[in-house]
């Protein structure tokens, strides 16, 4: 198949995701997409897979243009979209999920026996060792992948977008999927292959194209270009050169601030350490190595099962949020949208709602003191709005973030923990963030910050603790750190190594 | 064209954020050409002594909705409680009782209800239609389907409260406006109505802002029970005979109604106060106007129904743009 989008322009309200953006494939290639979270890939594929139709711009199949794409069109045309948050249905069986909304028939019922021996001679091709008739809900995370990139193959689609296929994969799954991946090539099928994992990309792909700020940047031969330009390529040339915390002194203090003790949970297990005043320690693993859990935990909005953690006021009740709050611990949640804004809610409300949980203590809200509040923020933060009364909504995925992490500041805490707060939002705006961040150190505040993205811990770490199956697997100081030894701590590739 | 463009994001905040002013006005245009003498201060005292009761329900549900939650126990709960009040009155022969007991069980029934949907963690249309369900049937028992009356050494001082004036105002208008304008400012100017919005628009984010959701959700219920409590007295006032079977029935759909025109989203996080006191109002014209218009009664409940899928179908059209 030979895939071309023309001129794609996309607005979500006051958002540009994609400013006139052209893209090819062609049949038996992997096209490595590329770009920061936010660069508009996944909106450019959506595009493409016709979940939301394009503003301006033309797709065409073959030379043929095709007119208001849909998912059920874009499936007829063997395009198959594997998105990057799974999206299975958990309480159906693994066949049930292949085969759903294209189901066998045999007269008016399902044809039960042909979609369980389809679905299983699909996934043995594929060496994955999962049974058809499993519930999905029984399976792990990097199980689920495997089925999604099954159900692509189901159909025999001549084109497969993948989205960050390998967050969940240890290196040996990584493997697996790569060697189905040239087998399927070889027989003309093409895949977009969207990565942040330049290692990843340079591997399997042969062409790129990159996407900055929803805007196209360049496309060639990955042959052509080693990783130190590709990187430059992601996130340009003026941010790679930057290091944020070199030839400024350490603000690191003797003080302990925050001591965790074994503390527990479901998702990870005897968990220690200290942090100081002034000091950046970051939190890093795969997904499903416990380090969500452990951020929402040290914030108190999951229950730790053991293990305590305790400031300079002792103990502290970590099953009362308020409470923690008011000991000094704000927290940056992770999932903007989940998670952070409170979408009916105007800006200004949105900026002082921690204020009004943990230190507002009058009866009645004044306007003027909430109005100078937000002027406050909007000056630090840099936050570019027009009138503070409009829904948080209205504004860029950067400033929303900004409005989020202005609502702790105004707390003023001692601690702050930031679970991926720079999730999604351009390239500007990320770097605005890792400079608050170090001028808080500055300050005297202390950060946890969690991330998946190894240029945020260069850029900010004292401290570094990889996560590996709920365990702490690594703890690595400034120095002693580089993206290769981090991914193999959290992929437990360093302890099978030392086995 | 830049001028057009600005004319046309304003006149779209105007409707916005001020359609229940446009519907309020157009009915009000409706009903003064149907009948000139609708402006006559007998019959907008008369609008406002019919909306009254279910008018100070309704304030309560403008809260549970705004949370992103639904109560459909409002017309058994309020007919429980003031045939119990009736009782109360007859018994003890105060109505400074009656009426303290009246909020007492109003605040019961609320936190009955709170405490199921917070701590219970059932889901807030099971747990109503629940004690929807039951405390009707309590009511019933009580009563074995005949009527709570009044006694005669009671009657004439309790119905005073709801038929008499004030300063020409009669006693039920008083009620329902003082009501709304304690509403009105507990949801704008409190943090307390913040939180219920907040909570509304995007439950997980209002907790991990530190908000205590099921707190919040709990006084939603039992503010909401209060009201009820008043509305029951009221009501208990102004029949001075509660039938044990009918009393009170239709009103969560009046009180659901009245907030749904009243611009308030169904799925919580946006609402104003103004609009629920102005969603009343409109329920009580529209079934004036159908009155004085001489349509058939029991078309009324199609009228209104047609309303209020008019009025949910607007606000999910401008959530679309």
């Amino acid at each position: 198949m030979i895939l071309e989008m023309k001129n794609i322009s996309k607005s979500f309200g006051p958002v540009r995701a994609l400013k006139d953006v052209s893209f090819d494939v062609q049949g038996g290639e992997i096209h490595g997409l590329l770009g920061e979270n936010g660069a508009g890939k996944t909106t450019l594929m959506n595009v493409l897979a016709g979940t939301f139709p394009q503003d301006l711009g033309k797709i065409l199949i073959n030379g043929k243009e095709v007119f208001g794409m849909t998912p059920r069109k874009s499936n007829a045309l063997k395009i198959r979209f594997i998105h990057q948050e799974l999206s299975l249905c958990n309480d159906l069986k693994v066949y049930q999920n292949m085969f759903l909304g294209e189901e066998y028939n045999k007269s008016w019922r399902i044809d039960k026996r042909k979609e369980i021996d389809r679905a299983q001679e699909v996934l043995d091709s594929m060496n994955t060792g999962i049974d058809a008739a499993l519930i999905v809900s029984d399976l792990d995370t990097a199980q689920k992948q495997l089925v999604e990139i099954a159900r692509a193959l189901l159909f025999e689609s001549e084109l497969i977008i993948m989205d960050e296929p390998t967050t969940a994969l240890n290196s040996q799954e990584i493997e697996k999927l790569f060697s189905i991946m040239t087998a399927l090539k070889k027989r003309g099928v093409s895949f977009i292959y969207i990565s942040h994992k330049i290692p990843e990309l340079f591997s399997i792909c042969d062409r790129y194209t990159v996407l900055r700020d929803g805007a196209f940047i360049q496309t060639g031969f990955f042959r052509d270009i080693n990783e130190h330009q590709a990187t430059e390529l992601l996130i340009g040339k003026r941010f790679v050169e930057a290091r944020l915390r070199e030839g400024r002194p350490s603000p690191v203090q003797e003080e302990i601030v925050l001591k965790a003790s074994d503390i527990c949970g479901l998702t990870f297990r005897n968990i220690s350490f200290s942090l100081h005043k002034g000091e950046i320690v970051v939190f890093t693993g795969l997904q499903g190595s416990g380090t969500d859990e452990l951020a929402t935990s040290l914030f108190g909005a999951t229950k730790l099962e053991s293990g305590t953690v305790e400031n300079r006021m002792g103990i502290l009740d970590m099953r009362d949020i308020r409470h923690v709050m008011q000991s000094g611990i704000g927290m940056i949640p992770r999932n903007r949208k989940e998670r952070g804004i409170l979408p009916d809610l105007s800006i200004r409300n949105n900026n002082s709602m921690a204020f009004f949980v943990a230190k507002h203590s009058k009866l009645f809200i004044s306007r003027k003191e909430e109005i100078q509040r937000f002027e406050r923020s909007k000056e630090r933060m840099e936050i570019k709005v027009s009138s503070d009364l409009d829904p948080i909504t209205s504004l860029s995925g950067g400033n929303q973030q900004k409005v989020i992490l202005s609502r702790w500041l105004e707390l003023d805490s001692d601690i702050y923990v930031m679970d991926n707060p720079t999730q999604g939002i351009d390239v500007g705006a990320k770097f605005a963030i890792y400079k608050l961040v170090v001028e808080l150190a500055e300050q005297g505040k202390s950060i946890l910050f969690f991330t998946s993205e190894y240029p945020e811990i260069q850029q900010l770490a004292d401290r570094c603790f990889v996560l590996y199956k709920g365990e702490v697997s690594a703890e690595l100081s400034r120095g002693e750190f580089s993206e290769e030894m981090i991914m193999a701590y959290s992929t437990g590739t360093q302890r099978e190594m030392q086995k | 064209m830049k001028t057009l463009t600005i004319g046309k994001e304003s006149w779209r905040n105007l409707t916005t954020n001020y359609s229940h002013w446009l519907t309020f006005m157009l009915l009000m245009i409706v009903a003064i050409i149907v009948s000139p003498s609708f402006l006559s201060w007998n019959n907008i005292t008369n609008q406002f002594v019919q909306g009254a009761v279910v008018g100070i329900c309704a304030m309560g549900m403008s809260l549970i909705i705004s949370a992103g939650m639904i109560d459909l126990s409002v017309g058994s709960s309020v007919a429980l409680i003031s045939a119990l009040g009736v009782s109360v009155i007859n018994d003890q022969h105060s109505l400074l009782l009656g009426f303290v007991f009246c909020l007492v069980a109003g605040v019961l029934v609320g936190l009955i209800n709170g405490l199921l949907v917070t701590k219970g963690r059932i889901a807030p249309f099971i747990v109503t239609l629940a004690t929807m369900s039951a405390w009707r049937s309590v009511i019933n028992q009580l009563g074995q389907g005949g009527p709570f009356t009044v006694d005669k050494t009671m009657y004439a001082s309790f119905r005073n409260i709801a038929a008499g004036r004030f300063l020409g105002i009669p006693h039920l208008m008083v009620f329902f406006i003082v009501v709304s304008i304690i509403t009105g400012i507990l949801m704008s100017k409190t943090k307390f109505g913040t939180y219920v919005y907040a909570i509304g628009s995007n439950q997980q984010a209002a907790r991990l802002s530190g908000i205590n959701v099921n707190r919040v959700k709990t006084l939603i219920f039992t503010y909401a029970g209060t009201l009820y409590g008043l509305a029951a007295f009221l009501l208990a006032s102004r029949l001075t005979s509660i039938q044990a079977a009918s009393a009170g029935s239709g009103y969560e759909m009046d009180a659901i109604a009245a907030v749904a025109i009243g611009g308030t989203s169904m799925d919580g996080g946006r609402g104003k106060i103004v609009g629920t006191f102005l969603g009343v109002l409109m329920l009580r014209i529209i079934n004036t106007v159908l009155i004085m218009a001489n349509v058939p009664p029991f078309l009324n409940g199609l009228v209104t129904g047609v309303i209020i899928i008019m009025a949910v179908l607007a606000q999910s059209r401008r959530k679309g743009k």
